[in-house]
């Protein structure tokens, strides 16, 4: 076990330095003139000059890259051509926002995804599994910035049930900052007014990030149970006299889960992605809407400081996901 | 195979067909995977009639005709300029379908070609291929596409690239493991006993023999593929209006969601079309090629 953490820990130190040096070839190496690029076309030589200056482009590649690490190193990732900030200001004031919102939306996504599993694997080949494999791949043939539109169109314009943008309703004060996400600030202040209206703002965008997970997470739950349930031991409890809910759930489930964890853990990295776009389509002022803002005015040193900053939460996602698998599996674990 | 034991003489006529060509006949089976078919059928037919099926110019602009809404005339409505959003769909399902196909290809092809020659050789240059592709894999697809894209410049044939860049590691690790198996196999030994090159012996026995897996993976991915590129497009990354792609159509439509619905929706609608068709076609074959997965 101890061995396994530390190679997985060596790797993790690896990857880590393969994303610096992707980000860093990106930003420096891949535009012919990051420098250029920063200024636009009508600024000046002088400018021109003084910005590849700043920005070390006049020292070899292997300085800049050394440079450009210590700065990461030490939180720098430049300020926003766009808001005049240092980038990591920004994106440390816009991630709770999106933080609250991937997690709402993999809640949404287990509690929805792992009953329609298991329902799929025990119901096979009949109208439930068809059913359920269709809604799979509906899923994930859905692209995320439609189905937040179609669900404005209905719940916002048709039946006017839920808000189509924002957090939290301009009229009501935001809840004190503790944590920066709105519904357990406002829940640990006691503050009830913010926390009906920011539940009340949240459940729409959370939904649609949350049909897109639902596909992955209901197949593999799917695809493990029948897995499980064709295995000896399961047969042998059925002889037993064991069956219903104590099969299921004791002896069949905590094993199907386990494989799940792995996908349903990958699945987060693809979340933060699709976040980007719910954020953009929604209005929700995350670190998604912030970089998709950036785009517009080709901001590069905002676009790269979040592609770094999501890439370093998906790497520290996947390891916990490796370490809680081999915690969870007993065959490694000897 | 259930057929190769039944008893010949008490064949059936569906056994029959299904001894003649199990692969349509299990395709047949599968309701689902029928209609993701009857899906693309439709789909490449009006794409590829489309100057017989609408009287419009996917380009043409008709101020006075603006933001007319669903009708005889025009059943998905008319743009910002008056254009037929019907026809544009259709034109756009020749660009967002041939784009998804060809990169995906793209990336299957040179995935497979590098995954073999990395399996096949093993030792270094295998470890620092792989090392490669776990870096590219470490970003969530659509980050590092989105970052890949905007550091190329926003158009088309770059989203392109993007995306063929974040698909290739998949193919790599499949086509690997299949030359890893394949080298051990004796026709391979004996190839190498007879002095063949080993460049030959890759291309000649590794891969074609590597191929099967990354088949599947190809139809899995188109769907994913024809996403991203209108994500891309949405996000301003990929094809430039006034191009007819769907992504791109949608990325304008949207700011007009709540006067004029049809604007954004349908083309949205086609996108899901497209995509769930691929993806129904893409699971109905990977339960018939993979057995693994045919007994889950």
């Amino acid at each position: 076990m101890r061995q396994i953490i530390v190679k997985r820990l060596a790797m993790l130190v690896l990857v880590l330095f393969g994303v610096t040096l992707t980000t860093f070839l990106l930003t420096h190496v891949i535009p012919g003139d990051p420098a250029r690029m920063m200024v636009g076309q009508r600024a000046s030589e002088e400018t021109l000059q003084e910005v590849r200056r700043q920005l070390g482009l006049d020292q070899p590649v292997w300085v800049q890259y050394f440079a450009y690490m210590g700065g990461l190193v030490k939180g720098d990732f430049g300020n926003s051509i766009r808001t005049q900030q240092p980038v990591i200001d920004d994106l440390v004031k816009f991630f709770p926002a999106t933080l609250e919102l991937a997690l709402a939306a993999f809640f949404i996504a287990l509690v929805i995804g792992i009953p329609l599993g298991i329902l799929a694997a025990v119901k096979k080949d009949t109208g439930w599994d068809h059913t359920s494999r269709f809604f799979s791949i509906a899923g994930i043939s859905t692209p995320v910035f439609w189905s937040g539109l179609v669900g404005i169109l209905v719940f916002y314009k048709i039946l006017g049930l839920l808000p189509s943008s924002g957090r939290i309703d301009l009229t009501v004060p935001p809840p004190d900052t503790i944590t920066g996400l709105y519904l357990l600030d406002s829940l640990l202040t006691g503050n009830w007014t913010a926390f009906a209206n920011s539940l009340w703002h949240l459940i729409l965008p959370a939904c649609t990030l949350a049909f897109a997970q639902l596909a992955t997470v209901t197949r593999q739950v799917r695809a493990s149970m029948l897995e499980v349930l064709s295995q000896d031991y399961i047969r042998t409890a059925l002889a037993n006299g064991i069956h219903g809910p104590v099969l299921l759930f004791r002896y069949a489930l905590r094993n199907a889960l386990i494989p799940t964890i792995t996908v349903v853990g990958l699945s987060f990295g693809s979340l933060l992605g699709g976040a980007v776009v719910t954020e953009t389509i929604f209005s929700w002022p995350g670190m998604g809407k912030y970089v998709v803002d950036s785009i517009a005015f080709l901001d590069f040193p905002a676009i790269m400081g979040f592609t770094f900053l999501i890439s370093l939460g998906y790497v520290l996602i996947n390891l916990i996901v490796d370490l809680t698998y081999y915690a969870l599996d007993p065959q490694i674990k000897e | 195979m259930s057929s190769t034991t039944t008893n010949p003489n008490n064949l059936s006529t569906v056994a029959a067909a299904r001894m003649a060509n199990p692969f349509w006949h299990r395709i047949r089976r599968n309701p689902l995977t029928l209609f993701g078919l009857f899906l693309l059928l439709l789909i490449v037919l009006m794409s590829v009639f489309a100057p017989w099926i609408s009287p419009y110019d996917p380009t043409k602009i008709d101020i006075a005709g603006r933001f007319a809404p669903p009708s005889a005339e025009h059943w998905f409505g008319t743009d910002e300029v008056g254009r037929d959003i019907f026809t544009r769909i259709l034109y756009g399902a020749r660009l967002s379908l041939g784009v998804g196909v060809a990169v995906v290809v793209c990336a299957g092809l040179i995935g497979t070609v590098i995954g073999a020659i990395s399996g096949y050789f093993g030792g270094k240059p295998d470890q620092v291929i792989m090392r490669l592709m776990d870096i590219v894999l470490a970003f969530p697809a659509l980050v590092l596409a989105m970052a890949i894209a905007a550091t190329l410049g926003p158009n088309l044939q770059n989203a392109m690239i993007a995306i063929a860049i974040i698909k290739i590691p998949v193919y790599v690790r499949l086509a690997r493991a299949e030359a890893l198996a394949l080298r051990e196999k004796l026709y391979v030994k004996a190839a190498v006993t007879f002095g063949i090159k080993p460049w030959r012996i890759i291309a000649r026995h590794i891969v074609p023999n590597a191929i099967s897996p990354v088949i599947i993976q190809v139809t899995l991915d188109i769907g994913d593929a024809i996403l991203l590129v209108a994500t891309l497009g949405f996000l301003g990354l990929g094809a430039q209006p006034p191009t007819p792609e769907w992504g791109a159509m949608i990325s304008i439509g949207w700011k007009h969601l709540l006067d004029y619905w049809w604007y954004p929706t349908f083309p949205g609608l086609a996108l899901f079309l497209a995509s769930c068709g691929f993806n129904l076609v893409g699971d109905g074959i990977r339960d018939i090629l993979d057995p693994r997965e045919n007994r889950a």
